[in-house]
């Protein structure tokens, strides 16, 4: 598994664990601490999925997906946020065409197989959601 | 100069504006003025040396008056006295006039009967005045009676009571026989106001009107909150005779202020929870990743059970923050039509995967057959039913009876009722039982409830419980119909 993967949050210890959860797992993760930064560096490189939490400082995490959809229609992109499984912001984030929800009040080794599935479904089948 | 009465008096009585006769032992006219005439229609020849009942009462259907009318004149002669009665005469054009009566015997020098003076009063006018008073007073009895929102009582300088409305009765449990002449400090909260009950007499007395927002005091010493208005009663002259007390029943407002207080506190404490536990799960994730990660390490034994260790303890954190994400949702989700019955029969088998007391309790059921749908998130109201329902098997470590009733009302909403015979709430908890982190329970977190009250609330509807210390407690829900 050596999916490469944008993991965009502003909280040094959740960025370096995700880091190092993904390199554990074989993959090839790149961290950005806002959603300026994530959207700069997709322009240069390409990626086989977006982690992306939504409360971010500078633009959200839900403007940022817009951002992306206007440029990479297809790229899987799956939110992650604190506030749980929350039905008001899954909608919303649907709305603005995310590919999956993590919720951080699962347990890391759920986030990490479900993560591990999307990412093969959505290589084998074009997308899934959470 | 000195006037001639004996020139006068012929003139007085020929002119006055009352009816003056003069009869003899058998009632015969042999004296008439001119008001007689008037009134009778007849000229001075045809009524003189008449009877005088034929003159006054000529209607042929007046037998039994004639009669009453003999009667009376012969009581006053038998026994000397004057007598007084009323009756009704037609006049010559044909209008019934009242007349009062006056007949004294006139007696002799040796104190014998020489006839009678009857003097009649036309007193028409003012009876009908007093009838269109009577009716007005009627009509104002009616008017303070239909009154049922507000108590209306009426005291003297005193402080007696003088005026018991029926609103009165109804909102204060008194009735009017009861309380007349009590005085009226018996209404109003000793701790609170009966110092205060001649400062407010005394205000009114000096301004006219006070209006304050108090209590008073129902005849099984309940508490009813009221918005109080006391007015000066005055009597025609002007002059203070009592006051008025008029008192609008409070208790619904207050309870639907205090909902209103109470939700907005919720709504409050939703956003902040929300807030605080995504702050929580930031870190909360961080820990156990990292606990994640180092399981794969070679590790000692008590390093690896003190990993065990911080990983359940961050597990516990992570279910408590979810229970307080789940109290602060704002809506319900997945809105789709539910029968409640249908709903609450779905709950009933999972209770018991719950820890639940070995006591026995039954169930007894009571579903309203005509039971519109609702429009709901089936999942949630389900954990409202099932929260409640463990609730009340926990309150009967002993074991009981769960009534759980359902009914429409009007056809405006659902009700639902879960009654429990178990242990009861306190009075002094029960405004905090919906409130976040409030718990009666030894190990409860204190969430289920208010996450049963943000449920229903977002599903438009209400949740209200009643309790006594052990004899149960009763959840009521209402939800509107579709």
């Amino acid at each position: 598994m050596l999916y490469k993967i944008l993991i965009v949050d502003d909280e040094p210890p959740v960025r370096d664990l995700f880091m190092d959860l993904f390199k554990r797992e074989g993959c090839q993760p790149v961290a950005c601490a806002s959603g300026e930064e994530a959207l700069a560096v997709l322009k240069k490189d390409v990626f086989d999925v977006v982690l992306l939490d939504i409360r971010l400082s500078g633009i959200s995490g839900l403007e940022v997906l817009k951002n992306i959809r206007n440029v990479h229609k297809n790229l899987p992109v799956i939110m992650i946020t604190g506030f749980g499984f929350d039905e008001d912001l899954i909608a919303k984030s649907k709305q603005f065409g995310c590919s999956g929800y993590i919720g951080k009040n699962m347990p890391v080794a759920q986030i990490i197989s479900i993560f591990k599935q999307f990412v093969k479904n959505s290589k084998e089948k074009g997308g899934c959601c959470i | 100069m000195e006037t001639d009465t004996k020139e006068l008096l012929p003139n007085l009585i020929e002119n006055a504006a009352v009816i003056v006769l003069y009869l003899d032992h058998s009632g015969n006219i042999l004296f008439c003025n001119k008001k007689t005439e008037s009134l009778v229609g007849l000229k001075r020849s045809g009524i003189i040396s008449k009877n005088w009942l034929e003159v006054l009462f000529r209607e042929a259907n007046n037998i039994m008056t004639k009669e009453m009318f003999k009667a009376v004149m012969e009581d006053s002669i038998t026994y000397k006295r004057a007598k007084d009665f009323q009756c009704h005469i037609l006049s010559s054009n044909g209008v019934e006039r009242i007349i009062s009566w006056s007949i004294t015997p006139i007696l002799d020098k040796n104190d014998q009967i020489e006839g009678s003076a009857l003097f009649g009063h036309d007193i028409t006018e003012i009876e009908e005045r007093e009838t269109s008073l009577k009716n007005i007073d009627d009509s104002l009895k009616n008017i303070l009676s239909s009154i049922k929102e507000y108590a209306l009582y009426v005291i003297n300088l005193d402080g007696n009571i003088t005026y018991f409305s029926m609103g009165s009765e109804t909102m204060l449990g008194w009735s009017k026989h009861d309380i007349i002449f009590k005085h009226v400090s018996i209404l109003h909260n000793i701790n609170d106001n009966v110092s205060n009950l001649s400062l407010i007499l005394e205000h009114v007395r000096l301004f006219g009107k006070y209006e304050t927002e108090t209590e008073l005091i129902t005849k099984n010493k309940e508490v009813v909150p009221v918005i109080l208005t006391v007015n000066q009663f005055l009597d025609s002259s002007g002059k203070l005779i009592g006051y008025i007390f008029i008192a609008k029943d409070m208790t619904e407002r207050k309870k639907l202020e205090y909902q209103v207080f109470q939700s907005e506190k919720l709504a409050a404490l939703g956003q902040l929870s929300a807030g605080m536990a995504h702050e929580i799960n930031n870190p909360l994730f961080v820990i156990s990743g990292r606990v994640e990660m180092l399981k794969n390490e070679k590790l000692s034994q008590k390093v690896k059970d003190s990993l065990a260790l911080i990983d359940s303890q961050a597990d516990r954190i992570r279910k408590l923050v979810d229970r307080i994400l789940k109290f602060s949702r704002k809506s319900a989700a997945t809105l789709e039509p539910i029968n409640i019955n249908e709903a609450i029969e779905l709950v009933l088998p999972l209770i018991h995967y719950n820890k639940l007391p070995a006591a026995k309790i039954e169930i007894e059921k009571s579903f309203e057959k005509n039971m519109p749908p609702i429009k709901g998130d089936l999942h949630q109201l389900q954990e409202v039913f099932l929260n409640l329902l463990i609730n009340a098997y926990q309150s009967m470590p002993g074991g009981g009876v769960i009534k759980i009733i359902t009914s429409n009302f009007k056809n405006l909403y659902a009700q639902i009722q879960i009654i429990d015979t178990g242990t009861g709430i306190p009075d002094p908890h029960l405004k905090d039982i919906f409130m976040p982190f409030f718990s009666t329970k030894k190990d409860g977190t204190g969430l289920g409830l208010s996450i049963c009250h943000n449920i229903i609330k977002n599903h438009n509807g209400s949740i209200e419980l009643e309790s006594q210390v052990n004899k149960g407690s009763t959840f009521t829900i209402k939800l509107p119909f579709i």
